[in-house]
């Protein structure tokens, strides 16, 4: 703080665009709690006079936001458990084996980083209709359980820790099955903590997908939900929109502030799967 | 590792087949859902194959000749191109700038940090709805602002004119705290020395931005470009909810136009000719990116 003046304008700067940014959030939360008629006449009348929670009763028993919200968690924690079980032992033998064609193999994996989602879309449309998976859980979660990233970052952490551990308990006759869940699971829990955050809230918020193999109303996602909503029910209903939306981002923006420091360095330390 | 206990074949041979099976399942799904659609993508753009139609024949490269003939396609990557282009710098500029003023505070640094990340945590398809009410025509908080400066405000997302301008910005809300947050761990690389003797010789805060902070973020600024390139190119959900590639088409990406054609007209094996192509350009942009991934560590 040398100098006051460059202080004082340095601040104002953030506070306005720190304003603006929060904007959206604050006029969604308080907005969620107007009746009908307020929301008509709000104009500039960010905060509500009379405080009713009508918006949140309604969303609750007219539309299927439980179901959502329910469809939402089986998605993303069926996706987050499948790219754990499938990931971590693949993540393992790149670490931690030699054999044959690894580098190959590994270099055929990490390439797959790079692909956009919007080639594999159609082929995969096909094939889950072909199965007749279509408005299924499996295929919103079949086709994300490969994930090269898991098996990059597992990798990369498991390389850190001495071969000490594996030999140890291979010598005491550990079978190889043992040894993953009893003595690796435990050590790479910081590297897990961090994935699942970052699939977590790539599956919570993915809108692309479900739009695509969900037909029937009652197996949306949160975020295909509420557009549902927005578009064929709620209309104009901007009350209870809000309350559907706050509903919505609630989960992930409470993981956030309480995570504040992991949440953003596992959203962060992948350039390619933002 | 097998170095150990390796001493006949068979345990060699019995090792390397437990490795195979550690990665069978993840090569497994790997294949099924993302190499072999690529494949099958390719094959598909060359076909005339329309859901719910009984004719499907191997035509070629008929597929591109009639989508680089469209004006569609051009219109859209236009849009695409303008609207990447300008999402991705002054998202950059944006968490510069941000990062550069919450850098000087120790104690308020997370405070900001986490305003200026929320909406890269949030769902978009759920903030998109909040921001067509905030933009509404009629019992919007926008134009009531406006009206209250005494201007009149308009149907920002359904008026050709505005649309386009107000998703690009809308977007540049949802990135510009992702790069903030590279730059901010880039600043925190830069030793304090530098800006202690850059004080000794009466350096002003302008001054150390120029000529310290600046050329040392070089290779996060770089870094940057290329994952908001590919991040602005893959816009979908908020493009979808706010316009819908709407009014007049003026907003339509080429995610959308492929959204559109695969999946609201089943017209699959043209969608997959744009699906191709989109695929080219990000391949592109991802080898640019390995290229400077190997010079690059931010981290």
């Amino acid at each position: 703080m040398r100098i006051k003046p460059f202080s004082i304008i340095t601040t104002s700067f953030l506070v306005v665009l720190g304003t603006i940014t929060i904007f959206p959030f604050i006029y969604m939360g308080v907005t969620s709690m107007k009746s009908a008629q307020e929301i008509v006449v709000a104009g500039l009348h960010v905060f509500p006079r009379h405080p009713v929670i009508d918006n949140y009763i309604k969303v609750f028993s007219r539309t299927l936001i439980l179901r959502y919200l329910l469809n939402g968690s089986i998605v993303a924690g069926g996706v987050l458990i499948g790219q754990l079980i499938v990931n971590i032992p693949a993540a393992f033998a790149f670490a931690k084996r030699t054999f044959p064609l690894k580098k190959v193999l590994f270099l055929i994996i990490v390439a797959a980083l790079v692909f956009p989602k919007y080639i594999a879309a159609i082929p995969n449309f096909l094939l889950l209709s072909k199965w007749r998976l279509i408005d299924k859980y499996p295929a919103m979660i079949l086709p994300f359980i490969a994930s090269p990233f898991c098996i990059f970052l597992m990798r990369q952490y498991i390389m850190t820790i001495p071969e000490d551990f594996f030999e140890a308990a291979s010598l005491e006759g550990c079978g190889t099955g043992r040894l993953l869940v009893q003595i690796l699971v435990p050590m790479i829990r910081p590297a897990i903590g961090s994935f699942s955050i970052f699939s977590i809230v790539a599956h919570w918020n993915d809108f692309f997908w479900p739009l695509i193999v969900v037909n029937s109303k009652h197996m949306f996602t949160p975020p295909a939900g509420i557009v549902f909503f927005a578009d064929a029910e709620g209309g104009t209903d901007w009350g209870s929109l809000m309350a559907a939306a706050v509903l919505t981002v609630l989960p992930l923006v409470v993981i956030f502030l309480s995570n504040r420091k992991q949440f953003i360095s596992s959203l962060t330390n992948t350039g390619l799967k933002g | 590792m097998p170095r150990y206990r390796g001493s006949s074949l068979k345990i060699k041979a019995k090792r390397h087949i437990i490795s195979y099976l550690l990665i069978l399942p993840a090569l497994v799904f790997l294949v099924l859902f993302v190499f072999y659609p690529i494949f099958y993508s390719l094959m598909l753009s060359m076909q005339r194959y329309r859901l719910g139609f009984k004719t499907r024949q191997f035509i070629g490269l008929a597929n591109y000749k009639t989508l680089f003939a469209t004006t569609d396609f051009w219109n859209s990557m236009q849009i695409t191109g303008v609207y990447t282009v300008i999402v991705m710098v002054v998202s950059i500029v944006l968490g510069l700038f941000l990062a550069v003023l919450i850098s000087y505070r120790k104690k308020t640094e997370m405070f900001w940090q986490v305003i200026f990340f929320l909406p890269v945590a949030a769902t978009m398809a759920a903030m998109s709805i909040v921001w067509r009410f905030i933009l509404d025509q009629n019992f919007g908080f926008f134009n009531a602002l406006l009206q209250a400066f005494g201007m009149r405000g308009t149907d920002w997302l359904q008026n050709p004119d505005t649309a386009f301008s107000v998703v690009t910005m809308i977007n540049i809300w949802t990135n510009a705290g992702y790069t903030m947050v590279f730059f901010i761990a880039g600043l925190a690389n830069i030793s304090g020395e530098l800006y202690e003797s850059a004080a000794l010789d009466g350096s002003n805060k302008l001054q150390d931005f120029l000529y310290i902070s600046f050329p040392l973020l070089s290779p996060t600024t770089l870094f940057i470009v290329i994952i908001m390139t590919v991040r602005a190119l893959a816009s979908f959900d908020t493009i979808k909810v706010l316009t819908n590639g709407g009014p007049l088409q003026t907003t339509e990406i080429l995610s959308l136009l492929l959204y559109r054609e695969a999946f609201q007209f089943f017209n699959i094996g043209f969608a997959s000719s744009i699906a191709v192509v989109f695929f080219v350009l990000t391949l592109v942009l991802a080898i640019v990116q390995l290229k400077f991934d190997k010079r690059v560590h931010y981290q």
